[in-house]
């Protein structure tokens, strides 16, 4: 009894404090946790189960609220709309969506194979699975990481190691490019920064670039540490002036390391990010914002996103202040197993609105929230 | 086959109009008897000529039930207990019969005062409809007739919403009406045990919604408040009496206690004594929290919230005011609505939905320039809010509930069935039941397999046990002979055929068949039966075959004679004679069967060949 009135009261304080720390916020709670969160248009994202056996694929629509800009005040609709559904056989590590058409590739982490799906139309509501594409693995022990194409026909780029990186076909399954390279280190991160170059982020902390349209062998930028224990996350900034193109590389134990794309070994700046459990984390996930320069976020370590502003960060690594931090998982999460506290799962950026994330935690919880940033409070309201 | 009909009334397939029938054990049953808000025609109305084209209905129906007072789920009514017709029983909760004809009231002033319309029910017809009402206790079995049954849950969604149970005989059916499985302020959460109905029925609307937390809805509210408060607007609060105005209270009573805020809030004093005399009335209805507070305290005797006097509206400065009525149509919350309109620093937040022709549904349709009476022009400048409070279950709650009642089939209205297949497959797969989604207009019929309950007599009993074999199982079935005897149409005996006739007074006949085939056979009669005896000794391994000293052979129950022919000592007639119940036999001589065909009367032995 004490600890329900006890824990209702934390959770008034940072309601009450979110009053002024969002703009605008949602709480969801989802059937089954999701891994993966992934945008399947402006106003919908995908999510997927990762229990052993049967999960569900859920295509969300946003609520038409979130997104009202005009007459926001007068649209009470605050729900996620399960607009198409459908089951998979195991369980869904990687989902990514391929731009331009209503299909989506998985990998269950198990191996490096890959399953097609059809997101459906108008016509139905049922997610279908409409065929798969073998990868070079039958077991592995992360599963493969998969980028499609930005720009032309449908074509993934996938692999769970950086030996294995390949470019299919989708229609005709056929190979279209491999990455000619004999390193047998895992990826944690791959992602086109353009539409035919792309970065492949090992969990060692190398990170290779390529072009689909060369055999010729890719860069590469070793890892910043050499410890053997780290692991590593990568993301790529993918701005249009080839100048903002930066990418960040964080390590298991809170370093962060930003550099530019064009010089991944050279001079950029560094961190040591201020995450509650360094070394315990499995799903963290490194993200820079689409349209706020130099900000990235962070999840993974905890129940906690933050968001750094790296312009703050200089050449020698120091403790870093997050400039932001989403605690809505932490706080609001009802533990019924202590040994094991929830922790973000993923986190993704909305692609236009500037400080609009989806957030998605281990017990479940999914989060919309559109954050006020602390240096620009009472101040006007515009992003 | 027994089945259970079930049709959702009414035209397309939009949402917004509950109205459901169930035919049901050789009954009919009405469920809610909704008004559709966005229609100002007759597709307002249920479609009723599906259950006659002309006349009353009072001799098709055996009783209608209404779940909880929203309109869409209770406006119609007096249109069709009075100007449709209908005389027969109409249920519902004892919150729900006192809070309907309220609103009904007010829907048929607005209706009929502010738009016009001449074909609505009157004050009179809303009257003697709530006559016919005969009121409903939670959990209490209520007998409609001698075979229909009715027992009403709990749904929380608002005060007095019921979910309902209708039986018939050994079938079942669940209608949920609008529920929800989470607790909120002043509600608790839709319960019901596990009846394991043969159908249970909900809206489909909710099941492809994930919610947002009430939380985040309520953060949203006192975010509102507070902004305009601080910025020294008015803050007008229309509200219906009951409900969502105290858990609103109870919110902004927390938060200006939290925030040590000094603006004025009130209530109008109309609200107060509606709501304390409903609540006093209600209180088994309303969450633990709030029975607690009441046996403490007067429900409305907050610190920072005081009675409202119509002058204060004119006070300057920041205000939160909660006045009645809830859609702006009348009375107070207009009058105070129109002095705040015009400044933009002033705020109004409906929290609910505005029937068409109140000021409440214009606004929120952005209506910026409103004609008042006696054609004035009212300029709306101040911030219009509409926020959703209702408590509805979503995808996740449909799904609790079903591992709570344990349908033996789901059926869900109000979907496009082509939109619905993911949720279908969904409840297919983790229940094995079946998940049925009529149009509206469409009859769904469910096969049900009702378990009929029958005595067996100990004697019966007893030798069926005598016979071996393994002890009977739901899951293995036994088949055995008896006969079932029905005494005064009420209950069922299963007796030996022996004692059936004994209490019948009848006498046993048996019926046997015989068949005459003819030999070739030199021997002697009693030789020819002696070869027969041994040859089918050899061949039938495992019957039993028995030769009589009268000269019979008998295989089982089948009986075989021989006699010499009258023309000619050399052939032989076998008379073979069988009882009714020998389905098949073969007869094997010299090794070359022959056979009557199952069911076959004796004149049409098929004999294949004879040596």
């Amino acid at each position: 009894e004490m600890e329900d009135a006890e824990f209702e009261d934390i959770l008034d304080d940072w309601f009450i404090e979110s009053l002024k720390t969002y703009k605008d916020l949602h709480v969801y709670q989802l059937e089954h946790p999701t891994q993966v969160l992934e945008w399947t248009s402006g106003n919908s994202v995908c999510v997927a189960g990762y229990s052993q056996s049967k999960n569900e694929i859920l295509e969300l629509r946003l609520p038409l609220k979130l997104l009202a800009d005009e007459n926001k005040s007068l649209c009470a609709e605050r729900d996620f709309k399960v607009s198409h559904g459908g089951f998979t056989d195991g369980p869904v590590r990687c989902l990514t969506h391929i731009p331009g058409t209503r299909c989506a590739v998985t990998n269950d982490g198990l191996s490096s194979d890959l399953q097609v799906w059809d997101l459906g139309g108008e016509e139905s509501d049922v997610i279908r699975r409409t065929g798969s594409i073998k990868g070079k693995r039958s077991a592995s022990e992360r599963g493969s990481r998969i980028a499609a194409r930005p720009s032309s026909a449908p074509q993934v780029l996938h692999g769970a190691q950086i030996s294995d990186v390949q470019l299919t076909e989708l229609a005709s399954g056929e190979t279209l490019y491999k990455l000619e390279t004999d390193s047998a280190d895992p990826l944690s991160s791959l992602q086109f920064v353009s539409d035919t170059v792309f970065l492949a982020g090992c969990c060692n902390g190398s990170v290779y670039v390529a072009d689909t349209r060369t055999s010729a062998p890719p860069q590469l930028s070793h890892s910043p540490s050499s410890a053997e224990s780290v692991i590593w996350w990568t993301d790529a900034a993918a701005g249009p002036h080839p100048s903002s193109r930066r990418v960040i590389r964080v390590s298991s134990s809170g370093q962060a390391v930003v550099s530019d794309l064009r010089n991944l070994g050279g001079a950029g700046c560094q961190a040591q990010l201020d995450v509650q459990t360094p070394g315990r984390c499995s799903q963290v996930k490194v993200s820079w914002a689409p349209t706020l320069d130099d900000c990235i976020s962070v999840s993974g370590f905890s129940g906690v996103v933050q968001i750094y502003n790296t312009r703050l960060w200089g050449a020698e690594p120091q403790e870093a202040r997050p400039l932001f931090e989403h605690r809505g998982h932490a706080v609001s999460s009802q533990q019924t197993d202590d040994s094991v506290p929830t922790f973000v799962t993923s986190h993704i950026w909305h692609p236009e609105r500037p400080r609009t994330l989806l957030s998605a935690a281990s017990d479940g919880s999914v989060h919309v929230w559109d954050w006020v940033d602390p240096n620009r409070q009472g101040g006007s309201p515009t992003p | 086959m027994p089945e259970i009909k079930v049709t959702p009334l009414g035209a397309g397939q939009d949402v917004g109009r509950s109205c459901i029938l169930v035919s049901i054990g050789g009954k009919n049953i009405m469920l809610d008897c909704g008004m559709h808000m966005g229609y100002n025609d007759d597709r307002r109305f249920p479609d009723f000529s599906y259950i006659t084209q002309n006349g009353r209905l009072t001799d098709f129906l055996d009783c209608l039930i209404i779940s909880h007072f929203h309109l869409d789920h209770c406006g119609a009514l007096p249109y069709m207990s009075e100007m449709v017709g209908y005389d027969g029983p109409i249920y519902m909760t004892h919150p729900t019969k006192a809070i309907c004809p309220i609103l009904l009231e007010d829907f048929r002033k607005i209706t009929v005062d502010k738009k016009g319309e001449t074909n609505f029910f009157t004050s009179q017809m809303i009257k003697d409809c709530m006559k016919k009402v005969i009121p409903l206790n939670l959990h209490q079995t209520v007998q409609v007739d001698d075979e229909l049954e009715i027992k009403a849950y709990y749904a929380g969604h608002v005060l007095g919403a019921a979910m309902v149970h209708i039986k018939v005989g050994s079938e079942s059916v669940v209608y949920t009406g609008d529920y929800n499985m989470t607790p909120d302020r002043h509600l608790g959460a839709a319960w019901i045990d596990k009846c394991r109905p043969d159908i249970l029925i909900s809206e489909s609307t909710y099941a492809t919604t994930i919610r947002d937390s009430k939380r985040c809805r309520e953060r949203d509210f006192l975010k509102k408040v507070h902004e305009s408060i601080e910025r020294g607007g008015k803050v007008l609060i229309p509200v219906f009496a009951l409900g969502r105005a105290q858990e609103l209270c109870i919110l902004l009573e927390t938060f200006w206690e939290r925030m040590n805020l000094k603006a004025p809030i009130y209530f109008s004093t109309g609200l107060t004594e509606k709501a304390n005399h409903y609540y006093k009335l209600f209180i088994t209805w309303t969450n633990q929290k709030i029975r607690k507070t009441f046996v403490q305290r007067n429900m409305f005797e907050f610190k920072h919230i005081k009675a409202f006097d119509r002058s204060y509206a004119d006070n300057p400065g920041p205000m939160v005011v909660f006045a009645t009525p809830g859609m702006l149509h009348a009375g107070q919350s207009l009058q105070i609505f129109k002095k705040w309109a015009g400044n933009e620093k002033n705020m109004v937040i409906m929290p609910g939905y505005c029937v068409q022709g109140t000021i409440g549904h214009k606004i929120l349709n952005g209506q910026r320039k409103l004609e008042m009476e006696g054609r004035a022009t009212l300029d709306v400048k101040l911030q219009v809010e509409y926020m959703s409070f209702s408590a509805h279950a979503d995808a996740k709650g449909i799904m609790q509930l079903i591992r709570m009642a344990e349908p033996r089939n789901m059926l869900l209205v109000h979907g496009e069935a082509v939109k619905m297949e993911f949720l279908k497959g969904k409840i297919e797969q983790e229940f094995s039941i079946d998940c049925y989604m009529p149009a509206n207009g469409e009859t769904t019929t469910v096969t049900t397999n009702p378990s009929v309950p029958v005595d067996i007599s100990l004697n019966l009993l007893k030798r069926e046990m005598a016979l071996g074999g393994p002890l009977p199982d739901p899951k293995k079935p036994r088949t055995m002979h008896g006969t079932l005897i029905m005494k005064e149409n009420v209950s069922f005996m299963l007796v030996s055929s022996e004692q059936a006739l004994k209490e019948l007074g009848l006498n046993e006949h048996q019926l046997r068949f015989t068949c005459h085939v003819q030999l070739q056979d030199p021997h002697s009669d009693a030789d020819t039966l002696h070869r027969i005896y041994t040859h089918l000794k050899s061949v039938l391994k495992g019957y039993t075959i028995q030769h009589l000293p009268d000269g019979t052979v008998i295989v089982e129950s089948i009986v075989i004679k021989v006699s010499s022919s009258a023309e000619d000592s050399n052939t032989k007639v076998l008379l073979l004679s069988w009882s009714y119940q020998v389905k098949t036999w073969t007869l094997f001589l010299e090794g070359l069967p022959m056979q009557s065909k199952p069911g076959s009367s004796p004149n049409h032995l098929v004999i294949e060949s004879l040596f």
